[in-house]
């Protein structure tokens, strides 16, 4: 169900603006217009753009190419063709939906035929009716998606998404910087790393982690057990305990050494210990949280079936194997971990706990539960209040 | 060509500049002050749901009540962080321009070109030079610690635990380095208009370095001062670059709140009551500058 | 003045530089610089080889191109917009005409984040899907105003017997325009166009949002904190600064006033 704009919202919102002048209707509806037009590159959104299959990601979340080793999109475009456009400016979940939401919202379609984003993002968009099903018939690989990963509780009937890579949230620390193992949440409150620790802008990671600490079940958050977790999450920022609230830029304060210890992503963390060997991740006693990145087709996309083919060509066991030696995430698709095994060069990735976790990891892991309309509100709120406020 | 009747000619003079003002004013009006007073309503209305775009006017003064609440203290911080960094240029500046205009002699010009040209560099790319500068293994840190003033600065709170970036520090120095042309500027111009034998006059009374700086140099670059301050409080208040790479969260000035509200929280007419709260402020500000000299005074770079 | 106080001021001055160039010398020296890794913020040891491909960073250099366009765009439409302003507000005593100087300089006393919400929340009422056109509409904006006034300063400050006399001579208005006005107009004219290029350049705060999906290189920018800062950035930013500097040079007049 996709949410109609009533024709009587816009004329009211163009009477406000316009104050009663009626030139000033004229002026928007001749500047929507020149949108319009044939100088029609001005459309951000929507317009088939001659063929080319559109897809927008988080930054540094494929492999990329090096001279002589073209990275996936190019090899995809050299293997189907498909002319591909792989942009990746999900820099932040929130403000990508800010900025898809007036053209959903309008029934209009995006520029992108399949977007990455997270899972309770996927979530939200499924409940507004602002993507479409997935044309899994022709996706035959999607057989090789690992069984925890199906019907899913944010899309129960597998209908709408796909996983592109999952991961954990934990703590990445620099043990020269911190002079000692961390073994818990509790660690990242130590006076000694006074000013030196930043945690997620990610509700979901950060207050999961702090909910699990204070042993309170996340797969039903509610808002009482939830307290504690944003009082002492407010007072660390009050008391400068708390650096920063970051997205994916705790990774440059982590090298330069402004961060001892941070609430980060494994992948992350993974690749940075290759530049910077004194890094370390947990997963804390109290647990770790789990979580998804998924595709997703907006509503009305156009190059359906090219995008088919992409999500097929990526659940190839091989071309998965490659993105997941690349990014060193948890890889959605079965098969992955016996082909590193088999390549020495990518050998002792099998062996890493952070992309294959054990049996004892796994238990540890936690999936954030739904929150539902009014009270995500909420929760967003209060949670804004002491991240941004 | 022949020439026109003179009553024809009169009529022509009355339209034409009309014809010239018109698509200027166009821009104007439909990008400037409509979408301005567009504010007005939504800033009193609310949304119909959570993600849909439609919003309903309900004369909700309650928006205003609610931001003044959850934002005043961090209205109250930008126009103290844009005092301090204006206070901390002007201390930087006014020398300066003194220097410039009295003891510059013929590189005057250069000097005033090395005012303006590090503008030429993004501010944004100023401000990832500026974490490099003041991250905690840089070399401004680095530098205090070999001087032994690492604690002294602690007690004054310049530092924070031992750190500078991201803290009000970070923001106001990077402020600074972004309002200091305009400030140097306007001070330059004014005391160009000083007659350099003003002071040669002032001397030869034995009016003493300090005498005919106060009579002489002070008064006469005073709208200059005035000039400056405006320009650079103005986009000091409201900037979202410093507080944002170089300040932590407890440094986020009010522009970083109306943009989190409006681009994250989706929460448009709480947005809208904000700015237009502060552009008040701000036109208050400028108003008392003003004082009922017309715009020609305003300074413009 | 005294010598003791001339050290002082001289001092002073350097401290000044000092806080304005620290910055610039960071940037030109990090383009120098062999990163470890994906954030060029570090020194780590010197190398040429950043400057061997200046450009070789291709979604920096494209959102360099895009912004180049735009600001070109932007700057001559407030150019063309905002001289005929100034044009008919210093040639003809019109009705109204401080009202309309004082409605040119609002926009110059409002932060950008006013500005910003403003037409973000024109273009979504309206229904104008946020792109180029919807930047090129924002810079011209708040180009305009600034195109405007500092050519109506220029023109104010230029003696009109001039473009009389002409006519005495026989020119059409228009001629006379032509061969006395503009000539005499185009160092304004070109300082004007520097500076609203450069403002446009570099305006971040109205270009996030209102550019939807469209990169320019201030938007760039900000994600590479988020992404990766290569040191292309430092390299760009040292070239454009190279550039603009040569072309200050040549535009500035022999003996310019200040």
């Amino acid at each position: 169900m996709s949410m109609p704009v009533s024709p009587r919202g816009r004329r009211a919102f163009l009477r406000r603006l316009a104050g009663g002048a009626a030139g000033a209707v004229v002026l928007p509806s001749l500047l929507q217009a020149c949108g319009r037009g044939p100088g029609g590159s001005a459309t951000s959104g929507g317009g088939d753009r001659g063929g080319e299959l559109v897809i927008s990601s988080f930054p540094l979340y494929i492999d990329p190419g090096q001279p002589g080793a073209p990275g996936s999109v190019e090899r995809f475009r050299k293997d189907t063709g498909i002319n591909l456009r792989y942009v990746e400016d999900v820099n932040d979940v929130r403000q990508f939906f800010a900025r898809i939401r007036p053209q959903l919202a309008s029934g209009q379609p995006l520029a992108q035929d399949l977007v990455v984003l997270t899972s309770w993002m996927a979530e939200r968009l499924i409940r507004l009716g602002w993507v479409e099903p997935l044309p899994l018939a022709e996706v035959p690989n999607a057989r090789h998606l690992i069984p925890s990963l199906r019907n899913p509780s944010w899309d129960l009937q597998q209908r709408f998404s796909l996983p592109w890579q999952t991961g954990i949230a934990g703590i990445a620390y620099n043990i020269k910087a911190t002079g000692r193992e961390l073994r818990s949440i509790d660690d990242l409150f130590d006076p000694k790393l006074k000013g030196r620790v930043s945690a997620l802008l990610e509700m979901r990671d950060t207050m999961g982690l702090l909910m699990l600490a204070d042993g309170k079940d996340i797969s039903m958050p509610t808002w009482e057990a939830a307290q504690p977790s944003f009082d002492r999450l407010e007072k660390a920022r009050r008391d400068g305990q708390i650096r920063r609230f970051t997205g994916n830029d705790y990774q440059n304060d982590l090298l330069a050494g402004n961060l001892a210890a941070c609430i980060g992503w494994s992948g992350d963390v993974a690749q940075l210990a290759l530049e910077q060997p004194d890094l370390r991740f947990l997963v804390p006693e109290s647990g770790g949280m789990l979580w998804a990145d998924l595709m997703l087709m907006p509503k009305g996309a156009r190059h359906r079936q090219e995008a088919a083919q992409w999500m097929n060509w990526v659940y190839e066991p091989v071309e998965a194997a490659r993105i997941a030696a690349a990014v060193q995430y948890i890889s959605p698709v079965q098969g992955v971990r016996e082909i590193l095994a088999k390549d020495p060069a990518t050998a002792a990735l099998a062996r890493n706990p952070l992309m294959f976790p054990d049996a004892a990891t796994r238990q540890r892991l936690h999936i954030f539960g739904p929150l539902d309309d009014q009270e995500e509100a909420r929760w967003e709120e209060r949670f804004a209040q002491i991240t941004e406020g | 060509m022949p020439r026109s009747p003179r009553a024809e000619a009169d009529r022509r003079r009355r339209w034409w500049p009309w014809l010239l003002l018109a698509p200027g004013l166009i821009w104007l009006i439909g990008l400037y002050v409509l979408p301005l007073l567009g504010l007005v309503p939504l800033s009193l209305s609310e949304p119909v749901s959570r993600f849909g775009l439609e919003t309903v006017f309900r004369g909700r003064v309650g928006n205003y009540a609610e931001v003044l609440q959850a934002y005043g203290p961090i209205l109250v911080r930008s126009f103290g962080f844009a005092l301090i960094a204006t206070a901390l240029g002007l201390v930087l500046a006014y020398p300066l321009a003194f220097a410039i205009r009295f003891h510059g002699g013929r590189w005057k010009s250069l000097l005033v070109g090395l005012v303006v040209l590090p503008s030429l560099t993004s501010y944004l790319v100023r401000a990832i030079a500026f974490t490099s500068l003041l991250g905690d293994s840089g070399p401004v840190l680095n530098l205090v610690a070999s001087l032994g003033l690492t604690g002294w600065l602690d007690g004054l709170g310049v530092l924070r635990d031992g750190r500078l970036l991201n803290t009000p520090t970070a923001v106001i120095l990077g402020l600074t380095n972004n309002l200091l042309p305009f400030l140097v500027l306007p001070l330059v111009v004014a005391m160009e208009r000083i007659d350099p034998r003003l002071l040669e006059v002032a001397d030869d009374l034995h009016a003493g370095p300090l005498r005919s700086f106060t009579q002489v140099v002070w008064p006469l670059s005073l709208p200059g001062l005035g000039a400056g301050i405006l320009l650079s409080l103005i986009p000091a208040a409201g900037d979202v670059v410093n507080p944002k790479f170089l300040g932590g969260p407890n440094d986020r000035m009010i522009a970083n709140a109306i943009e989190t509200l409006l681009l994250v929280q989706l929460q448009a007419p709480r947005a809208a009551a904000l700015t237009l709260v502060l552009m008040a402020l701000i036109t208050l500000a400028v108003l008392l500058q003003l004082r009922g000299r017309g715009v020609d005074d305003l300074p413009l770079p | 003045m005294t010598r003791a106080g001339g050290w002082l001021l001289g001092i002073w001055s350097a401290l000044a530089y000092g806080l304005l160039y620290a910055p610039v010398v960071v940037t030109v020296l990090f383009s120098f610089n062999a990163p470890r890794g994906r954030f060029n913020l570090i020194w780590q040891g010197f190398t040429l080889e950043n400057w061997r491909h200046p450009l070789r960073d291709q979604a920096l250099t494209d959102a360099f191109l895009t912004s180049l366009g735009l600001s070109l765009a932007a700057a001559l439409l407030a150019l063309l917009l905002g001289g005929l302003m100034a044009l008919a507000l210093s040639r003809a005593r019109v009705r109204g005409g401080r009202s309309i100087e004082l409605l040119l300089a609002l926009p110059l006393t409002n932060p950008e984040i006013v500005v910003a919400t403003a037409l973000l929340n024109l273009f979504v009422g309206i229904d104008l899907p946020r792109g180029p056109l919807t930047l090129v509409l924002s810079h011209s904006l708040f180009c305009l105003s600034y195109a405007a006034l500092t050519l109506k300063a220029r023109l104010a400050g230029f003696d009109p017997t001039l473009e009389l006399a002409a006519q005495d001579l026989g020119a059409t208005p228009l001629a006379a325009f032509r061969r006395v006005t503009l000539p005499l107009l185009v160092p304004g004219l070109l300082a004007a166009t520097l500076l609203c290029f450069s403002l446009s350049f570099d305006d971040y705060v109205i270009s996030s949002f209102t550019a939807g999906e469209t990169v320019i290189l201030p938007l760039y920018l900000a994600g590479a904190f988020q992404r990766e800062i290569s040191p292309q950035i430092q390299v760009l930013s040292t070239l454009v600064l190279l550039v603009s500097v040569a072309a200050l040079l040549l535009a500035s007049p022999r003996k310019g006033r200040l």
